[in-house]
């Protein structure tokens, strides 16, 4: 059985500055992995990369479910299995969150009677009835806009799901909800893969696999143990434990960056 | 009428290099063109008029004769039937050429009554059609609603297939204390018209106007339209969208006057312009000495579907008191990248995506329209052009 994912020897470049710098990955169906980088690592990058945004220089291989995704347009991959959910869903001023679900649930084969019936069944599971017939993330509140992106995701299915700093901008609770959200999504038919820099998350939820990325690669895979070792002491700890030295605009950053909330990663 | 015709002969005619003009090129089939006297055959229901269901009256104007008119509700009058003082004529005749043809060449009109504290539910309806080939009409309407009443009118402009010809129509729209009028004009005539409409409404004390503007038709048409809030506490709200096609020329000059204390107003304005087509809009908030407690807002958002087709935006503000809110914001721009980058991340195809964005956009001004019931239909027009444009494999 091919896994959900196989990432080998990614690289990715933007206006020729390395972000990527051959970053190998697998996550397997019916598995939830956790990406953990500091600010700058290339974690959002590397969301951007899978999807399919254009303005980088790609190289290296991914395969989704064993078909090469790399040379596919966005909408293409997305049908093929591939739906990231964004750190910040975009507010289409005018479109409804039920149309547009329906819209692309048929975009992925699914016959309008099934999406109909998805779309009641999930939003009330995920609790977006109320702005289930409102203009797409307009005038949401944080914790709203991501059990939206949640939502989409469980009436499309897809074989893997990038979720691309799910827990940013939520209170405590919100990041709660949001976490066994993705739990209750866990499924044999998909594997998933939370992008992160921020630990607390995963306090509710119980990833198979912990990643670290630093300067564009995994340096580092782990379970549970790797995230205590991250909360207890930061990306220094493991960069110290693996020996790797900071480079000279990293070295500029506080140390404490890892419990800092930044809304913009590279 | 004779004084009219000597003010219309007095001017000249533009020559394009006038302020008026500046972002349009001027070529109006004025000289080739002769006033009509007897109306043609009427065009046949298209898709706004057919989708009318409910009414509280109906006029049908050829050619600027109002051949047909009558209402169980509004008392409905021609102009033979006016006497001259009634007249709510606030276009002065040396406003401009066109104007001025207006008052020299008008030879009927249709007024329109709303008795003081009568609700009229349903709207009235006017079909406004050109039809004779290469004729100058100068079709006039006159709603006076009276004080605490209520009333809907929806004019629809239509003209004969292919043919070139000018419609010039004036609307006058007076709201008495307390009124409260709701109007909608459905401009879909076809596309070898010309039309100038000058609009204006005149707001008493706490008077409310909601005001919807739709323009799909026409070679050039323009609509001079001025909202004169004189009433204190009076509010009008002007909702509207335009999409151009082809070689389209679609131009909307706008005036919002305050001069009554506590008076409101908003201006919401969407269009698109796609093949080698253009939209202008000026759009002037005048806020007057005396008009304390003013609020005021202009919104004018443009996309451009083609790299041929040009939108301008041009909102502007005059304002002479301190105490105001106002604001303004105007946009012209392709679609946006991100939203049609998100819609595709789940799965939809550019074109799918892109009709959809389209449809959003409109969707936010027909949703505010001022008179229910036509959403699909509206929609349904501005969707067919945007889709036959697309299948062509003109967008971007």
């Amino acid at each position: 059985m091919n896994p959900a994912l196989s990432v080998k020897g990614l690289t990715a470049s933007i206006a020729s500055k390395e972000i990527l710098n051959g970053l190998d990955l697998e996550v397997p169906f019916g598995e939830v992995h956790a990406i953990m980088g500091p600010n700058g690592s290339g974690k959002s990058t590397l969301c951007h990369v899978l999807t399919g945004k254009e303005g980088y220089e790609v190289a290296g291989s991914a395969l989704l479910d064993g078909v090469e995704i790399l040379d596919l347009p966005v909408d293409e991959r997305a049908r093929l299995g591939l739906l990231q959910s964004f750190q910040y869903p975009t507010e289409v001023p005018g479109v409804r969150l039920r149309d547009f679900v329906y819209e692309a649930a048929v975009a992925h084969g699914v016959s309008p009677e099934e999406a109909e019936a998805r779309i009641d069944k999930e939003a009330a599971r995920f609790g977006v009835e109320r702005f289930l017939d409102r203009s797409l993330n307009d005038d949401l509140s944080g914790g709203e806009k991501k059990r939206s992106e949640i939502f989409q995701m469980a009436v499309l299915r897809p074989k893997m799901a990038l979720l691309d700093e799910i827990d940013s901008g939520l209170d405590i609770d919100a990041v709660r909800q949001v976490a066994e959200a993705v739990e209750e999504m866990r499924s044999p038919e998909m594997g998933t893969l939370m992008i992160t820099h921020y630990s607390r998350i995963l306090r509710y939820m119980t990833p198979d696999r912990i990643h670290v990325m630093i300067d564009g690669r995994i340096v580092d895979s782990g379970e549970r143990e790797l995230a205590d070792e991250l909360e207890a002491g930061g990306y220094e700890s493991v960069r110290q434990r693996l020996g790797l030295t900071r480079p000279a605009v990293a070295a500029e950053r506080r140390p404490s960056e890892f419990f800092t909330e930044t809304p913009f990663d590279v | 009428m004779e004084a009219a015709f000597e003010v219309f002969s007095k001017l000249e005619e533009p020559t394009g290099a006038e302020e008026d003009w500046r972002y349009v090129e001027y070529n109006l089939p004025f000289s080739r063109l002769a006033p009509v006297g007897e109306p043609g055959s009427p065009v046949p229901p298209g898709p706004f008029v057919g989708a009318i269901e409910a009414t509280s009256g109906k006029a049908l104007i050829v050619d600027g004769t109002v051949v047909e008119s009558s209402s169980d509700q509004l008392v409905v009058r021609r102009l033979v039937d006016i006497e001259p003082e009634r007249l709510l004529n606030r276009v002065p005749v040396d406003h401009n050429k066109l104007a001025a043809a207006h008052a020299a060449f008008a030879h009927d009109g249709l007024f329109l009554d709303v008795p003081e504290g009568a609700v009229v539910e349903n709207p009235f309806l006017i079909d406004l059609q050109g039809v004779t080939p290469g004729a100058a009409s100068f079709p006039h309407i006159s709603v006076r609603v009276g004080e605490r009443a209520e009333a809907s009118v929806i004019v629809v402009y239509r003209s004969a297939p292919g043919e070139s010809l000018l419609m010039v129509p004036q609307i006058h729209l007076e709201l008495g204390q307390g009124a409260n009028l709701r109007f909608l004009s459905l401009q879909n005539l076809d596309h070898a018209a010309t039309t100038v409409t000058h609009q204006r409404v005149v707001l008493g004390r706490d008077a409310t106007a909601r005001i919807g503007e739709v323009g799909l038709g026409g070679d050039f048409a323009r609509l001079d339209l001025a909202v004169e809030l004189e009433g204190d506490g009076s509010s009008a709200e002007t909702v509207g969208l335009y999409f151009g096609e082809g070689t389209q020329t679609l131009d909307y000059r706008m005036v919002i006057r305050h001069a009554g204390k506590h008076t409101s107003s908003d201006v919401f304005l969407k269009g698109a312009v796609e093949d080698e087509s253009q939209s202008v809009f000026t759009g002037l908030l005048r806020i007057e000495k005396d008009a304390v407690g003013t609020s005021t807002f202009e919104t004018n958002r443009n996309l451009v579907l083609s790299e041929g087709a040009k939108a301008n935006s041009v909102p502007n503000l005059e304002i002479l008191c301190d105490d105001v809110v106002c604001g303004h914001g105007s946009s012209v721009g392709p679609p946006d990248e991100e939203s049609l980058y998100y819609l595709q991340s789940r799965g939809l195809p550019l074109p799918t995506a892109e009709r959809l964005l389209i449809k959003g956009f409109f969707q936010e001004v027909i949703d505010r329209l001022p008179i229910g019931g036509m959403e699909e239909p509206i929609a349904d027009e501005v969707f067919r052009r945007f889709v036959a444009h697309q299948s062509e494999g003109q967008v971007a």
